[in-house]
């Protein structure tokens, strides 16, 4: 088993570092250049080649690369053409509202899908699993935006119960319990949209493992030893129908993380997919890099969480 | 003729007393396609899914021509107060805030849609079958490029990549999408084959095609290929409604089709800043992209069924 662990994370290795080279030729080989956005275009031709030298943007690419590689190694991912401050420090000011935002609507969809899951495989067949089937079927084919506009459009515009926009009510000094309301008030909404898209799928997941799982002998054995359906369900089935759902959580995360983005774009939540929009437009080269490793980083290490826990939670799997 | 009747006909013709033609004698004649279609058939959700398919395409390319309103961008009301209209009988999904007509946009941007993902899969399936069938056939160096650099963009996540490339690599054109969205999706599909490949190449059917002297690309493409059809052809067929939400949700957030080319994820993007005041103009396109995405996905997972009988994921 240790072993088995260790040897993944070596193979992570290989892989991040053709991550570095792949993500930074990506950006640098696209065309429309940073000066072009960035520079004043009244700018002299020395006053830009100074500019150019101060960013370092005349030395060969790869030279480029090394460079901000090395740097890349002590946590300077470099300054931000678009605000002058180093990159770290605005990921730093970002990163807590992604956080927040992320961890709230995981929970939620983890226990709503284990919850609908469940039922629908236990009710398998029936109206009720039917019926989460279609409403299943419906939040696949929606997209993340979509499931925002329209949780905009009910809740803010036609039931004017929840704020549409932001983190917090402008222009009101609150107490505190008021902007811990106020707060979570703000959130509902994109939380809702982000768990919506993971629920519909996972709970499919739920659903097929948990009707695998009972279909076991030693469901029937328990069963005929005379435990109580819902200890049988809890004790015995989730167990083990849980595993798949697990590793499948682990291994969406990339898809959670472009989800969390449109969702910070539609409800200007002032989080990492805020600033990447922002960045975007106006190709910051060295903050979309940074974004971008930072989401290959975690997607990667999620792939290796999800190895490793199928491979602890199911001693039946062996790896050689 | 029915084959039924066919072989009806035949045993009038030549008395044969005693075969007695029972309905599974008839079924063991249907060609293999014609089994695969009456499985798909009897799964009713697919064939739902299919029949409203047909319709929304309908409307969306004769739909202009049959009720007229074909002129996605004429400014049809002059009067202010007209625009930003709710449905009427003279223009049924209402008006924008420059006065055009939402029925002819929703048509005309339906066809933008639906052929963006589908032009979009077909490209994606040409390289990714290409790619994927030559690094699973013959390994080695080819197959270890592939794979490593499939692992590095599967890491990135979809749509930051997307977005990425999209800031500078389109130029608002359906064409420039159309390339962009192949670009980021055609390693699922070469991944997908590289397996199907790598598994199918031990069968015995291949050692028997090499043994009476067929060369490698005929091994390929004429036995092994068919063989994996089945996986293909329902992930490409997922792939269109997948592609289709990539278009929608690169030109709502503005790097995707620009105006005034319409598209139902350009509409929604201008109609989302007018969402408290004409609802519907966020609404239709919405809903169309909705239910033409869950009509796709009940059709693959109706091909899903259909090809393969013992792969019951659902």
């Amino acid at each position: 088993m240790g072993r088995y662990i260790i040897r993944r994370l070596l193979q992570a290795i290989p892989l991040l570092f053709f991550m570095t080279i792949f993500m930074f030729a990506l950006i640098h080989l696209l065309p429309g250049g940073p000066e072009q956005v960035l520079f004043n275009p009244r700018l002299s031709a020395a006053g830009r080649a100074a500019l150019r030298a101060h960013f370092g943007l005349d030395d060969p690419v790869y030279i480029q690369y090394f460079k901000w590689l090395s740097r890349a190694f002590q946590g300077d991912f470099g300054f931000s053409f678009a605000d002058n401050v180093p990159v770290s420090y605005l990921i730093s000011q970002r990163f807590p509202a992604t956080l927040e935002l992320f961890c709230i609507a995981l929970s939620l969809a983890l226990v709503v899908a284990l919850v609908l899951g469940v039922v629908s495989g236990v009710r398998q067949g029936t109206v009720t699993d039917y019926g989460l089937t279609v409403v299943s079927y419906f939040g696949i084919a929606m997209p993340t935006f979509l499931v925002g506009l329209f949780l905009q459009y009910i809740f803010g515009v036609w039931l004017h119960i929840l704020p549409t926009s932001g983190t917090e009510t402008l222009g009101y000094t609150l107490g505190p319990v008021d902007a811990f309301v106020d707060r979570f008030e703000h959130i509902i909404l994109p939380v809702l949209t982000l768990a919506t898209i993971s629920i519909a799928g996972w709970s499919r997941y739920m659903r097929s493992s948990t009707i695998e799982v009972t279909k076991q002998d030693y469901m029937r054995t328990a069963r005929a030893k005379g435990v109580a359906p819902v200890p049988l369900l809890i004790r015995h089935a989730l167990r083990n129908a849980v595993i798949p759902l697990i590793t499948v959580v682990a291994i969406d995360f990339g898809a959670v993380a472009g989800g969390a983005t449109i969702t910070e774009g539609v409800f200007a939540w002032p989080g990492m997919g805020s600033l990447f929009f922002s960045s975007l437009t106006v190709r910051d080269y060295p903050v979309l890099l940074a974004i971008l490793m930072l989401g290959a980083f975690f997607v990667i290490m999620f792939n290796l969480i999800a190895d490793i826990l199928y491979a602890v939670m199911d001693p039946r799997i062996r790896y050689s | 003729m029915d084959i039924s009747e066919q072989i009806n006909a035949t045993q009038q013709e030549e008395v044969e007393p005693f075969l007695e033609l029972t309905a599974e004698l008839v079924q063991k004649r249907r060609s293999q396609a014609r089994i695969i279609f009456d499985r798909f058939m009897r799964n009713r959700t697919a064939v739902g899914g299919a029949v409203f398919l047909i319709l929304l395409i309908l409307f969306c390319f004769l739909g202009p021509t049959v009720t007229g309103h074909n002129d996605p961008n004429a400014v049809n009301v002059t009067n202010v107060s007209a625009t930003l209209a709710g449905p009427s009988w003279k223009y049924p999904f209402g008006t924008d805030d420059v006065g055009r007509d939402q029925l002819a946009r929703a048509m005309v941007g339906g066809q933008t849609s639906l052929l963006v993902g589908l032009t979009s899969m077909l490209m994606a399936l040409i390289f990714g079958i290409g790619i994927g069938a030559f690094a699973g056939f013959y390994g080695g160096f080819v197959d270890n490029i592939l794979m490593r650099f499939t692992d590095v963009a599967l890491a990135i996540p979809f749509y930051l990549l997307l977005f990425v490339l999209s800031a500078s690599f389109t130029d608002g054109t359906p064409k420039s999408v159309i390339i962009l969205i192949a670009a980021v999706s055609w390693f699922y599909t070469a991944r997908l084959v590289r397996g199907e490949f790598l598994a199918l190449k031990e069968r015995e059917y291949v050692l028997a095609a090499r043994t009476i002297g067929a060369r490698n690309w005929r091994i390929m493409f004429r036995h092994i290929l068919p063989n994996a059809a089945g996986p293909i052809i329902v992930s490409a067929t997922l792939l269109i409604g997948v592609n289709i939400i990539t278009e929608s949700v690169l030109s709502f957030f503005g790097f995707g089709i620009q105006p005034p080319v319409a598209s139902w994820g350009s509409m929604i993007d201008t109609g989302q800043n007018l969402i408290d005041v004409q609802p519907l103009l966020v609404f239709i396109p919405g809903l169309l992209i909705f239910f033409t995405v869950l009509c796709i996905n009940l059709v693959g997972d109706g091909f899903r069924d259909a090809l393969d009988p013992y792969m019951t994921e659902r």
